[in-house]
């Protein structure tokens, strides 16, 4: 679903960590967001999930305004860095959690879980428990219990930054492809340049408690401030060698 | 056989309280310098089930104390651990709670004495309750403070945006997911209350009978006896609780 922010504003300890930001993201689309530490990124996933509150502004969600909406009834689920999984349920019991809450019967939301374990290709683990598994499986599990509820809009912060290389492009293509056809609106906060360019249909620059969302990869890469063009330098001064 | 010698002999030594107790409760007679009791005899237990009017009452009534006063606190201790999850002040309140243990639970009840006789509780069950409720809270406040960071707020809010109610959130994923600490707190809570002696003894002013003080009051008559076999009682619900809870007991290198 499509995503409007409309001038939101938030500060903590007398700092302005969000200000007057606003953007919008149409449905099915993937923005990449980046900054610096502490720019107010988690901030703005924060907002949009409902966990913190704006001081003005709006928060829209498929047309609906939902800045005075509670979390539960928003349909947009937050994932953190760490896969956060229930430690007293096994992986088929982690997946089907969010249908079950929803109150979705024991069977009919096993059955969903247990398609969606094949498809992230961890059928056989589905009656480990989640330390036993690798951070990439965990980091999968997390990614199907939260399409599992179908949610209008991901929240993903830094979610790949705890893998190993490989495990991180082999997520990063798993996601890009489960959004792609399930068509869900995603905003992906991360450090990484790469990664933003990998994984965003749209990217934007986080600076100042305000978004900059460029038009295209070459307004983005123009700007200095993203570091598209150190890194770009980077990668040539090899080629000079 | 060699190899075994140490391990054998710290078994040994861990275990001995454990296996002389009972050895002691029935012993018909234990003279010097035998290891073992001459002869046995049931005849202590039978007494301590019969006199003054039998153990029973007072062991209902430390079972009903400490189950009360374990549950009691570990309850407020898990809620206002919640309450003050992400609070700036929390470290401050949880410096607070060790004030508690800073002087001898004994010294703290002779200074809570007076507002418990002049409150009309002193010398009673509810009195007694009160103040090892005040001694034990700040224990739980300290422990379910550290249990509630990050991690836990981070679980609450996940289960919000995956849709929960606060109910559900609760009921399916927050408690099952603190089981184990919430039993390892009240095991410990039930643990301090059933072994207390001095806060019990100060503000029961002896009209409030515990196990723990009726052992003690059979030591003070001199009757090792009757007073091993209140103590084998007395190690008992410890011993079962512990056994509960042993996979969270247990040492993990």
């Amino acid at each position: 679903m499509k995503i409007k922010v409309d001038n939101i504003s938030v500060s903590r300890s007398g700092q302005q960590v969000l200000n007057g930001l606003s953007f919008e993201l149409q449905e099915g689309h993937i923005l990449s967001v980046m900054g610096k530490s502490g720019c107010g990124k988690t901030t703005l996933l924060r907002v949009i999930a409902g966990l913190v509150t704006t001081e003005n502004g709006t928060v829209a969600i498929g047309g609906r305004d939902v800045t005075e909406v509670p979390p539960q009834e928003r349909g947009a689920v937050y994932l953190y860095q760490e896969p956060l999984l229930f430690p007293h349920l096994n992986v088929l019991e982690n997946l089907a959690f969010g249908l079950k809450i929803r109150g979705e019967n024991k069977k009919s939301s096993e059955d969903k879980a247990f398609d969606m374990l094949e498809q992230l290709d961890l059928a056989a683990h589905a009656n480990k428990r989640s330390e036993q598994l690798s951070g990439g499986q965990r980091q999968r599990v997390a990614f199907g219990r939260a399409l599992l509820v179908s949610p209008a809009v991901l929240l993903l912060d830094e979610p790949f930054s705890n893998l190993d290389s490989e495990t991180r492009t082999a997520m990063q293509q798993l996601y890009r492809k489960m959004a792609h056809e399930r068509e869900i609106t995603t905003i992906f906060v991360t450090h990484d340049l790469k990664e933003a360019v990998i994984m965003g249909t749209r990217l934007s620059y986080m600076d100042e408690g305000r978004l900059l969302v460029y038009n295209d990869l070459k307004s983005f890469s123009a700007d200095t401030r993203t570091g598209m063009q150190r890194e770009i330098g980077f990668w040539q001064s090899f080629d000079r060698k | 056989m060699r190899k075994y010698a140490v391990p054998i002999f710290i078994v040994a030594v861990l275990i001995l309280p454990f296996l002389y107790l009972p050895a002691l409760s029935a012993a018909g007679e234990w003279k010097h310098p035998s290891l073992l009791p001459v002869s046995w005899t049931s005849g202590h237990w039978k007494r301590l089930f019969a006199a003054h009017g039998g153990i029973m009452p007072v062991v209902t009534v430390s079972f009903l104390l400490s189950g009360i006063v374990a549950l009691l606190t570990t309850a407020a201790g898990f809620l206002l651990g919640r309450l003050l999850a992400g609070d700036p002040g929390r470290r401050q309140i949880q410096a607070v709670g060790y004030l508690a243990y800073a002087f001898s639970p004994v010294i703290y009840a002779y200074c809570l004495q007076f507002f418990f006789l002049k409150a009309g509780i002193g010398g009673t069950f509810p009195g007694v309750l009160i103040v090892q409720f005040l001694l034990f809270f700040p224990f739980s406040v300290i422990y379910f403070i550290s249990y509630w960071g990050r991690n836990m707020m981070a679980l609450e809010e996940l289960c919000f945006t995956l849709g929960a109610s606060r109910r559900a959130a609760w009921m399916q994923a927050l408690l099952p997911v603190s089981a184990p600490a919430l039993r390892t707190a009240f095991f410990q809570i039930f643990v301090f209350s059933w072994f207390d002696f001095g806060l019990t003894q100060v503000i029961g002013q002896g009209r409030v009978s515990t196990l723990s003080l009726t052992v003690w009051q059979y030591m003070a008559e001199g009757d090792p006896y009757i007073a091993a076999a209140g103590s084998c009682l007395l190690l008992l619900p410890p011993a079962i609780l512990m056994l509960m809870n042993e996979k969270n007991i247990r040492f993990r290198p």
